[in-house]
């Protein structure tokens, strides 16, 4: 039963963060993939807390939730200055640096991995306790998108994703929504990873790299890309089909690869053959091609 | 520690050493400027390049140069398959910029993990051993491996040159960069461009492979740092500068590997990320010199050249 409950909280996690992720890469627009790492960092920031200074659980999770807000902000800030082409490179260059600057401070753990986490809820309430919580604010994050996206603050990222250019015309401060909507979803990315450390009690630099960003990317291209229930279906379902893949019993340096193969594989798959993921979007994808074309006909005729 | 000898060992090492960063900085900035593609699928093309060059050399013992061609097949077939199935599609459906983005970095990972799976997560070297004689000059070390690798990336370098410059490809594929849609106008086959640059670029990467493979050891992941690094140097030397990312890349190669003077070697590896988010950040248009003044020159026209030709 363990490891029905320990799938469920894997599949509550990674609908927060591909939820989160779809919020920046879909709905903003904006080209990251080291989502990942902000989960890296609520998760360690939340662990430390409680281990080094015994904050209380609910709060050291809320702290890590904040860290990655900032820490995200501190990335996007500079980097959006420039051009959305560069976000990319400078998340990455932030991953990878702080991946690597984690294996090399002891007082988190180094490249061994930090142990011992205080757990939550789960000595007193049951694993079952930490699966309703996992899943309650799992259904509370896909809310929480779609209440924003479907809003005003909704209209106001797709009008700037579309039309960056008209959208600073009409007085509005891109770069400003931009930096907003990648700190809220760093920051939800945070406290999911505040639960993954409370939980697995195990932290390790190297589980947040680029299989990491794949993974969470997979799901949200897989599921459907800007859409709420896109990244849900696409977590839940890459999250069942690894599970499938160990019970082959194979060595996990067959294992790793096999993973990792099958989520880039799927992505390409899914971006040639169904680019719209499995649920798509009303306007997703039918973009530029066909509304250009269209746009240009319809001026053609008119002349 | 600061003795002049050690620096001047140092120095020489990380010049020799920077000659394979510059091919791979040259290839992403080729690709960048006249593809207009942050080609991350560059990892994937050097990763097949190298395992090319090591299938002949260590499992079909083949001689040095069979494996050095076959490391160029393998990179070029890499470049083909990338452009032909994956960039050229994307280019035709109007893929956006983050779908054309994510293909290439999803693409890198894909040929890793396929390539773990043929060969296993060990690193691997080209040759079995990567001793190479030593020679001493002036009281520096020069490795058997410094000269011909230097030698190698300097001509390399020269064939670019040239090829931009003085050969009708190449002025076309410049014409490619400068404007797409006016070079097709005037009859330049755009497509076929944008391959040829590919294929040059998995030409590059695949030479800079075989050496970086002759001298330090590979695993199937490795290819995508040492590409991050060619990203750092391509946005130092300024983005459509192939020459000035070869600079960036001599520069940060010399200063990644002098860095022992300062740092603990094991921090060498965080300086390329370090490197990475602060050229971004700090410099995104690359480093600007100078602007050198353009003079009109005076060209003085014959009078006679002004009429027929003819004196009339």
């Amino acid at each position: 039963m363990d490891y029905v409950f320990t799938i469920l909280i894997l599949i509550g996690l990674f609908v927060i963060l591909a939820s989160s992720f779809d919020l920046v890469i879909g709905h903003c627009g904006l080209i990251s993939i080291a989502h990942p790492i902000f989960y890296a960092i609520g998760a360690y920031i939340s662990a430390m807390l409680s281990k080094q200074s015994g904050m209380p659980i609910p709060l050291s999770i809320l702290c890590g939730g904040v860290g990655a807000l900032l820490a995200s902000a501190l990335v996007a800030v500079p980097a959006l200055r420039v051009s959305g082409d560069y976000l990319l490179i400078a998340s990455i260059g932030f991953q990878l640096g702080l991946i690597e600057l984690a294996k090399h401070f002891h007082e988190i753990g180094g490249a061994g991995g930090l142990t011992n986490i205080p757990s939550f809820l789960i000595k007193d309430f049951g694993r079952e306790s930490y699966v309703v919580l996992v899943l309650v604010l799992a259904a509370a994050t896909v809310l929480f998108i779609r209440w924003l996206t479907q809003g005003p603050y909704g209209r106001m990222m797709t009008a700037m994703r579309d039309d960056e250019l008209a959208f600073s015309m009409l007085g509005r401060n891109a770069i400003w929504v931009k930096v907003a909507v990648f700190a809220i979803g760093s920051g939800i990315a945070g406290i999911a990873g505040g639960l993954y450390a409370h939980y697995f009690r195990f932290l390790e630099p190297d589980q947040f790299g680029l299989l990491q960003s794949s993974a969470v990317l997979t799901m949200v291209v897989v599921g459907g890309m800007r859409t709420t229930m896109g990244p849900v279906i696409g977590a839940i379902v890459l999250q069942l089909m690894p599970q499938i893949i160990t019970f082959f019993n194979l060595p996990p340096s067959i294992l790793g690869p096999l993973q990792g193969l099958l989520f880039t594989g799927l992505v390409l798959f899914f971006m040639f053959v169904r680019p719209q993921g499995l649920l798509p979007a009303a306007d997703l994808w039918a973009g530029r091609n066909r509304d250009g074309d269209a746009g240009h006909s319809r001026k053609e005729a008119r002349s | 520690m600061f003795d002049l000898a050690v620096v001047s060992q140092i120095l020489w090492t990380s010049f020799a050493t920077s000659s394979y960063f510059v091919l791979f900085a040259v290839a992403f900035a080729l690709v960048l400027k006249v593809n207009k593609v942050f080609n991350f699928a560059q990892a994937g093309v050097m990763t097949c390049g190298f395992y090319a060059a090591y299938v002949g050399v260590r499992m079909l013992n083949l001689p040095g140069y069979a494996g050095f061609m076959l490391g160029i097949a393998g990179g070029v077939a890499m470049s083909f398959v990338l452009e032909y199935f994956g960039f050229a599609v994307l280019r035709q459906r109007k893929a956006s910029a983050m779908f054309v983005f994510i293909f290439t970095l999803i693409a890198s990972q894909f040929i890793a993990y396929a390539v773990m799976m043929i060969f296993g997560t060990w690193p691997t070297t080209i040759f079995a051993s990567m001793f190479w004689p030593v020679t001493l000059v002036g009281g520096i070390a020069v490795s058997a491996w410094d000269m011909p690798a230097i030698t190698a990336t300097v001509t390399v370098l020269a064939a670019l040159w040239a090829f931009l410059k003085y050969s009708r490809n190449g002025q076309f594929m410049l014409a490619v960069a400068d404007n797409a849609d006016l070079a097709e106008l005037y009859g330049i086959q755009k497509d076929r461009i944008l391959m040829m640059s590919m294929l040059l670029a998995g030409v590059i990467v695949s030479i800079g492979m075989f050496l970086y493979g002759t001298r330090a050891q590979v695993q199937a992941s490795a290819a995508t740092e040492l590409m991050l690094f060619a990203v750092a140097a391509t946005i130092l030397g300024g983005i459509g500068n192939i020459w000035g990312a070869a600079i960036a890349a001599v520069v940060l190669g010399v200063v990644q590997n002098s860095s022992i003077l300062f740092i603990p070697s094991a921090w060498q590896g965080f300086l390329l990320f370090a490197f990475l988010f602060f050229a971004i950040v700090l410099f995104p248009s690359g480093f600007r010199l100078p602007e050198r003044r353009n003079t009109l020159k005076r060209t003085v026209v014959a009078p006679q050249a002004l009429t027929d030709g003819k004196g009339h």
